[in-house]
């Protein structure tokens, strides 16, 4: 049994504490353009060989994911202060399987993570970095999914994470590493071998990779995808499922919940 | 033929259950039975065990050992059932201070799975009750303290919940405030609502028809609050007195063994064994104060826990 009522409710939820966040969602449209026009920029003046703008064009699938990445990660990391917070006990005791929490939580936050990418859209529309992609069905799915898996890897985290007082702990250790090697900045097969698998590991690679696909089929071949449309779509899903079911089971086992609702029972 | 006579079925039955944390004993072998209705009340100091008992009872801790039966539900191998049947209003708030009293119950509405409509008649008729309804849009985070724990037990029985556990409901409040949500409560049992409350504040077990004393725990005692003040004594007699040792030896042939609380002398005793006049003569030049008073939950408590 879904339940649908409680779904929705969570997510009107999260999508009506964006909007009041409207400064916050602002401003993270601005650490994009700032890779785009000001790193963009310098570094495509050193690889102008491969055309003028090129590296420019070449950076867009990855400043969407960019977006979605921290929108998601964020916005499923809140389960880690939900933890604290009221709404965490109005879950708990809610009639539904704790599993949902989570599930919830993790389409609350992709939906978070698209709307991001959605503005910056119309951004990179409206100055011109982006025109009608290649095929707007691939772009739909590979926004979907990267969301997905963004907003997966979030809650892991915040399932595997006691306390996250610092934001800048899992900025530094896990998002930026994660934007970093995921080949949205350069392309995968120009990477020394070590960062290379490392690259091919990281789940993300291929949100950016199934982007490109979708935007920029027909970059120059040193910038050109890295990957099958079917192997990233295949990779996308399969880490989503698992970091979904890892943390469904980490957060449902008993003793995660007693601890939960030790936390709960008072504010300390 | 006479009509079959039914005893009510219990809403809530636990049968020892126990939980420990480690080797700490949180709850040991606790029974519990709830006629529909009832309003319960566990008592003890901190630590006594009331939380981890409300949260077994509420599907949100395993208990170790032990079976848990509420609403007709098995609570280890129904939770979901069961918290469809039950409310839980915790120690501490359960509502988003971002989002208004009206975000807030519509959302908790939600989560129950109820029809819109019926959340939003719900919500009009609990608002009104607490006197919150013309506040209804501002944002939690705006409104008094006593406002808000009303508003969390509003969340509480929204979905008209069978069973409802009340974690220490009126910590912090006035005494208006607390009268305003006894009214509420009251009022929401009269429809059947079967009320399991914890607290420390002995006053407020009054209203309970049955309370347990709990600690370490377990129940060190229980009954009805009129039967167990009235097993205790007609009176008790309170002396304050610089020298408790002999006073307690001098009075304890007649007067029976009191309770020592550091100067402070406590006798239960009956009607035709306290002859004040007499005693105050006697003890007016040794003692600093004296009293005779009727016995309150308060008495039975310090009873139960100086044997
Ligand atoms: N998750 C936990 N881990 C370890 N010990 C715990 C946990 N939860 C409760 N305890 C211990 O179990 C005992 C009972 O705690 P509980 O919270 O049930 O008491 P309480 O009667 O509700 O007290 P209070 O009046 O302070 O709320 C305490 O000794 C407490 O330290
Ligand atoms: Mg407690």
């Amino acid at each position: 049994m879904i339940p649908w009522r409680a779904i929705r409710a969570i997510i009107s939820r999260d999508l009506t504490r964006m909007l009041r966040q409207r400064g916050r969602l602002l401003s993270s449209m601005i650490r994009p353009m700032i890779w785009l026009l000001i790193i963009g920029t310098g570094f495509g003046t050193v690889l102008e060989q491969f055309g003028r703008g090129s590296y420019q064009q070449f950076m867009v699938p990855g400043i969407l994911c960019m977006v979605l990445l921290f929108g998601s990660v964020l916005a499923s990391l809140s389960l880690v202060y939900d933890k604290e917070s009221g709404v965490m006990r109005m879950l708990v005791i809610a009639p539904f399987p704790h599993y949902w929490i989570i599930l919830t939580r993790i389409l609350g936050a992709a939906v978070v993570g698209l709307c991001h990418a959605l503005l910056l859209i119309v951004i990179l529309a409206a100055i011109g970095y982006l025109g009608i992609p290649h095929s707007i069905p691939l772009l739909i799915i590979g926004l979907i999914t990267t969301a997905l898996l963004s907003a997966a890897l979030g809650a892991l985290i915040a399932v595997y994470s006691r306390t996250l007082e610092n934001f800048a702990v899992v900025m530094n250790l896990f998002i930026f590493p994660t934007f970093f090697l995921s080949g949205a900045l350069y392309p995968v097969d120009h990477l020394p071998p070590l960062l290379q698998w490392i690259t091919r590991g990281n789940p993300f690679s291929y949100g950016v990779d199934l982007l490109k696909h979708a935007i920029n089929p027909g970059l120059p071949p040193a910038l050109a995808p890295d990957f099958s449309i079917g192997l990233d779509l295949t990779l996308l899903i399969l880490w989503t499922l698992v970091a979904l079911t890892v943390s469904c089971l980490r957060f449902s086992r008993p003793v995660a919940l007693e601890r939960l609702a030790a936390r709960l029972a008072t504010r300390r | 033929m006479p009509p079959a006579t039914t005893t009510p079925q219990p809403v809530l039955t636990a049968h020892g259950i126990s939980k420990r944390y480690g080797s700490r004993v949180a709850v040991e072998t606790l029974d519990l039975e709830l006629a529909e209705g009832e309003l319960y009340g566990l008592l003890g100091p901190n630590g006594a065990g009331k939380t981890t008992s409300i949260h077994m009872l509420s599907t949100l801790v395993r208990p170790d050992r032990g079976t848990i039966r509420v609403a007709g539900y098995d609570v280890l191998s129904q939770p979901v059932q069961v918290r469809a049947q039950i409310g839980l209003v915790f120690q501490d708030s359960a509502l988003d201070r971002t989002l208004s009293a009206w975000e807030n119950l519509l959302f908790c509405g939600q989560l129950y799975n109820m029809e819109s409509a019926h959340i939003k008649q719900n919500i009009r008729s609990c608002l009104q009750l607490f006197k919150l309804w013309e506040r209804r849009h501002e944002p939690v985070a705006n409104l008094s303290g006593g406002m808000r724990r009303a508003l969390d037990i509003a969340r509480g029985v929204l979905h008209r919940p069978r069973v409802l556990f009340l974690d220490e409901p009126t910590t912090g409040l006035d005494v208006l405030n607390r009268r305003a949500i006894w009214n509420f409560l009251e009022q929401l049992r009269q429809t059947g609502l079967t009320l399991l409350l914890s607290t420390h504040y002995l006053e407020e077990a009054r209203n309970c028809n049955r309370v347990a004393f709990m600690r370490e725990g377990r129940i060190i005692g229980s009954g009805e609050p009129g039967a167990l003040i009235h097993a205790l004594g007609d009176h008790v007699l309170e002396i304050d007195t610089p020298t408790p040792a002999e006073h307690a030896r001098r009075l304890g042939s007649t007067l029976g063994t009191p309770i020592r609380l550091d100067n402070r002398l406590l006798f239960a005793v009956r009607s035709d064994q306290a002859d004040l006049g007499a005693l105050q003569r006697n003890l007016r030049e040794e003692v600093h104060s004296l009293q005779l008073r009727r016995p309150d939950l308060n008495d039975v408590y310090t009873w139960i826990n100086c044997p």
